[in-house]
C-alpha cells in the first residue's frame, strides 16, 4: 500500500513539473506572452438575441505583465459575453499569447500548452507505472512513430496541388495499423493474422458504405456540412473513416486472435470448429463496449453545435441533418466494421491454425 | 432510399447474424443510449445546470453500456463500479483542464459554420465543453474496465490453483495488453477525425505556437488524453477490485449464475 502511494505522488509531482514548465517556457516563444495580474470589470450589460435568449456581456480591464519582454506592464481591455462561446473570461494568473498592433496589445489567445504538457506528463508517467518497461516504450514509440508518419503525410497532402487522397491514407492507415501491431504483438503469426483480418474487415466496412452511397445516390448524406475542408469533401470523409474504423477494428481483432492463441497453448489438437466458436463468442463479448466507445467519441463532439442550433431556433430535424449527420454515418460504418471483424477474423485465424497443424 | 438508413438496416442485420441474441442487446444498447444523449441536451438547453445533469447522465450511459453486454453478474458489478469511480475522476479532469485551458466555444476557423447564427444564447459553453470532454471518454472508460475484469476472471475459472500473487502478475500482462490495444483506438480514432483541421492547419502555414495553443487543435489532443487517462484509471481500478474480491471470496468470486 506504501508503495502505492509513493507511485501515485511520483505521478503528481511529474504533472506539477510538467505543468511549471508550460507556464515558463515564454521564453521559446516569438510573440508577447502576458500574464494577467489583476482583473476589474468596468462594464456589464444584459443582452437579449432574435431568439430571445437572454445573455449578459461583460468588458474587463486585464492588467497583464509581459514574460518575454522584459517585464513591461500593459493594461487591454477584453470584452466577453456570459456564455463564452467565442470570446473568454480571463482571471489572474491566466497567461495569454499577444499580438503587438498599432494601437498597443491584443490578445491573441489564451497559452494552452502548460495543460497539453501537464496532462501528458499524467498520462505517460501513469503508463510508466502501469506496464513492464518494455511494453511501455513500444507503446510510446509506436504512437511517436505513427504520429510522425501520419504528420509527414497530412504536410504532404497539405502542400500537394492535388493528391489522390483516398489513396494516399488507404495506404497510411495500412502501415500504421502494422506498425503499431508490430510495436505491441512484435514479429510472428499472431501480428500478420491480426494485420491481415483488420485490413480485410476494415475494406469490406468502407465498401459497403460507397456502394451504398453509390446505389441511394448518396441521398441523405451531407458531405458539404464537413467542417475545415480545404479540399474536395468526399474523399477526405473516406480517409477520416479508414483511419478511425482500422483504430477500432484492430482493437478487437486483436483481441480475437490473442484469445486464439492462448486457445491453442493449452492445447494444439483442435479442429476447424473449435477455433471459430471461440473466435465468435470472444467477439461477440467486445463488440457491443467496443462500438459504444466510438460511438460516444463521434456524438460527443457535436454537442455545443446542437445546443447552439436548437437555441437558434432551428428544429431538431435539421440539426440532425447538418451537425450530426456524418458523425452517425462514420459511427454506422465503424460498427459494421467491428461486427464484421468478428468472422472474418474467426474465419482467419481458424483456418491458418489448423492448416499450419495438418502441415506438419 | 436514404443512405444511412440502409446502412443502419444493414448493421442490425450483420449484428443479428453474428451477435445472435447479443447483438440485439447491442443494437438496443446503442438506440438508448442514443436517446440518453438526446436527453442530455434537451436538459442543457432547457437550462437545467449542466454540472448535475451531466453526472446523472453519464452514470445512466454507463449503466446502459454496461448491463446490457453479456457476462457474469460480478463482472458487470466490478466494472460498473469501476466506471463510476473512473468518471468521477474525469470529470474533476475536465473541470480543471477547462478552467486552466478555456477550451469552449468556437474560433475565427468556424465562421463559416456559425455565419447566421447568435451566439449571445445564455448557456455557458464552458460547461459543454466539460460535456465533451466526460463523454467521450465514457465509451473507453466502461470498455476498459470490462475488458481487464472479464479477462482476470476467466483466469481465475480456468486455473483452479491460482494464488493472489499469481493473479496479481496476471492482471499486470494483461492490463498492459488491453492498454496498447485501447490507447490505439483512441489514438487512430483522434487522427482520423482531425484529417481536414491539420491539413487547414498546414496550408495556411500556422506556426508553432498557433499548434501548441490553437482552441481546436488542443481541445481534440486534451479529449483524446483524458480518454487515454481514463482507460489508464480503469485498468488500474478494476484490477484492483477484482483482487480485492479474490482476496475475500478465493474462487468463491466464481460462484454465480450468469446473467
Amino acid at each position: 500500500m506504501k508503495q502505492h502511494w509513493r507511485k501515485i505522488l511520483f505521478i503528481f509531482v511529474i504533472t506539477l513539473a510538467c505543468f511549471f514548465i508550460g507556464r515558463l517556457d515564454s521564453v521559446c516563444y516569438n510573440q508577447p506572452v502576458g500574464q494577467v495580474t489583476s482583473v476589474k470589470t468596468i462594464a456589464s450589460d444584459d443582452s437579449t438575441d432574435e431568439h430571445e435568449n437572454q445573455d449578459r456581456s461583460y468588458t474587463q480591464k486585464l492588467t497583464v505583465k509581459l514574460l518575454n519582454r522584459s517585464g513591461q506592464v500593459v493594461t487591454i481591455n477584453n470584452d466577453y459575453y456570459a456564455s463564452q462561446a467565442e470570446s473568454d473570461q480571463y482571471h489572474v494568473f491566466d497567461q495569454i499569447l499577444l499580438k503587438k498592433s498599432s494601437s498597443g496589445y491584443q490578445i491573441d489567445m489564451p497559452k494552452r500548452d502548460s495543460l497539453l504538457f501537464a496532462l501528458l506528463g499524467f498520462l505517460f508517467s501513469g503508463l510508466y507505472f502501469s506496464m513492464s518497461r518494455r511494453k511501455f516504450s513500444f507503446l510510446g514509440l509506436s504512437i511517436v512513430v505513427n504520429a510522425g508518419l501520419f504528420i509527414l503525410t497530412i504536410i504532404w497532402d497539405a502542400s500537394a496541388r492535388a493528391l489522390p487522397v483516398l489513396p494516399v491514407f488507404a495506404v497510411l492507415a495500412m502501415l500504421l495499423s502494422g506498425l503499431a501491431l508490430y510495436f505491441v504483438l512484435g514479429h510472428g503469426l499472431q501480428a500478420w493474422i491480426t494485420w491481415l483480418a483488420t485490413v480485410i474487415a476494415t475494406l469490406l466496412a468502407l465498401l459497403a458504405m460507397a456502394i451504398v452511397i453509390a446505389l441511394t445516390g448518396a441521398t441523405g448524406v451531407h458531405f458539404e456540412t464537413m467542417s475545415y475542408v480545404t479540399q474536395v469533401p468526399q474523399p477526405v470523409f473516406y480517409a477520416q473513416a479508414v483511419i478511425g474504423v482500422l483504430g477500432a477494428v484492430m482493437d478487437e481483432s486483436g483481441d480475437i486472435v490473442a484469445g486464439l492463441f492462448g486457445l491453442q497453448r493449452e492445447s494444439a489438437d483442435r479442429i476447424f470448429s473449435d477455433y471459430w466458436q471461440a473466435g465468435l463468442s470472444v467477439g461477440r463479448e467486445i463488440l457491443g463496449t467496443l462500438t459504444n466507445v466510438l460511438f460516444m467519441i463521434f456524438i460527443a463532439e457535436t454537442i455545443p453545435m446542437v445546443v447552439l442550433m436548437l437555441r437558434n431556433g432551428n428544429n431538431w430535424s435539421y440539426i440532425l441533418d447538418q451537425t450530426m449527420n456524418l458523425g452517425i454515418l462514420q459511427t454506422v460504418v465503424s460498427a459494421l466494421g467491428i461486427v464484421w471483424a468478428v468472422p472474418v477474423t474467426a474465419f482467419l485465424t481458424a483456418t491458418l491454425l489448423t492448416r499450419k497443424e495438418t502441415a506438419k | 432510399m436514404n443512405a444511412i438508413f440502409v446502412l443502419i438496416l444493414l448493421l442490425l442485420i450483420s449484428l443479428l447474424f453474428v451477435g445472435g441474441k447479443q447483438g440485439a442487446l447491442t443494437f438496443l444498447g446503442l438506440f438508448l443510449n442514443c436517446i440518453l444523449i438526446f436527453l442530455l441536451i434537451t436538459l442543457v438547453n432547457w437550462g437545467f445546470t449542466a454540472m448535475v445533469v451531466l453526472p446523472i447522465m453519464s452514470v445512466l450511459i454507463l449503466s446502459v453500456a454496461i448491463y446490457l453486454s453479456a457476462g457474469r453478474q460480478k463482472v458487470l458489478a466490478i466494472t460498473w463500479k469501476t466506471s463510476v469511480l473512473v468518471l468521477l475522476l474525469i470529470m474533476v479532469l475536465a473541470c480543471l483542464a477547462q478552467h486552466l485551458g478555456h477550451l469552449q466555444g468556437y474560433t475565427l476557423e468556424n465562421s463559416d459554420e456559425l455565419e447566421g447564427l447568435s451566439l449571445a444564447v445564455g448557456i455557458d459553453f464552458s460547461n459543454l465543453a466539460i460535456i465533451v470532454m466526460v463523454i467521450s471518454a465514457l465509451g473507453a472508460i466502461a470498455e476498459a474496465a470490462m475488458a481487464v475484469t472479464a479477462d482476470l476472471f476467466e483466469v481465475v475459472e480456468r486455473t483452479p490453483e491460482i494464488s493472489l500473487d499469481n493473479l496479481k502478475k496476471q492482471g499486470t500482462t494483461i492490463g498492459s495488453q488491453i492498454l496498447g490495444t485501447a490507447m490505439n483506438t483512441l489514438f487512430f480514432g483522434m487522427l482520423g477525425a482531425n484529417i481536414p483541421l491539420l491539413v487547414w492547419f498546414f496550408r495556411l502555414h500556422y506556426s508553432a505556437a498557433e499548434f501548441m495553443n490553437g482552441k481546436l487543435l488542443i481541445f481534440e489532443v486534451v479529449t483524446m488524453l483524458l480518454g487515454m487517462i481514463g482507460i489508464m484509471c480503469s485498468i488500474k481500478v478494476a484490477i484492483f477490485f477484482v483482487e480485492h474480491a479474490f482476496h475475500k471470496e478465493g474462487r468463491g468470486i466464481l460462484n454465480e449464475s450468469d446473467l
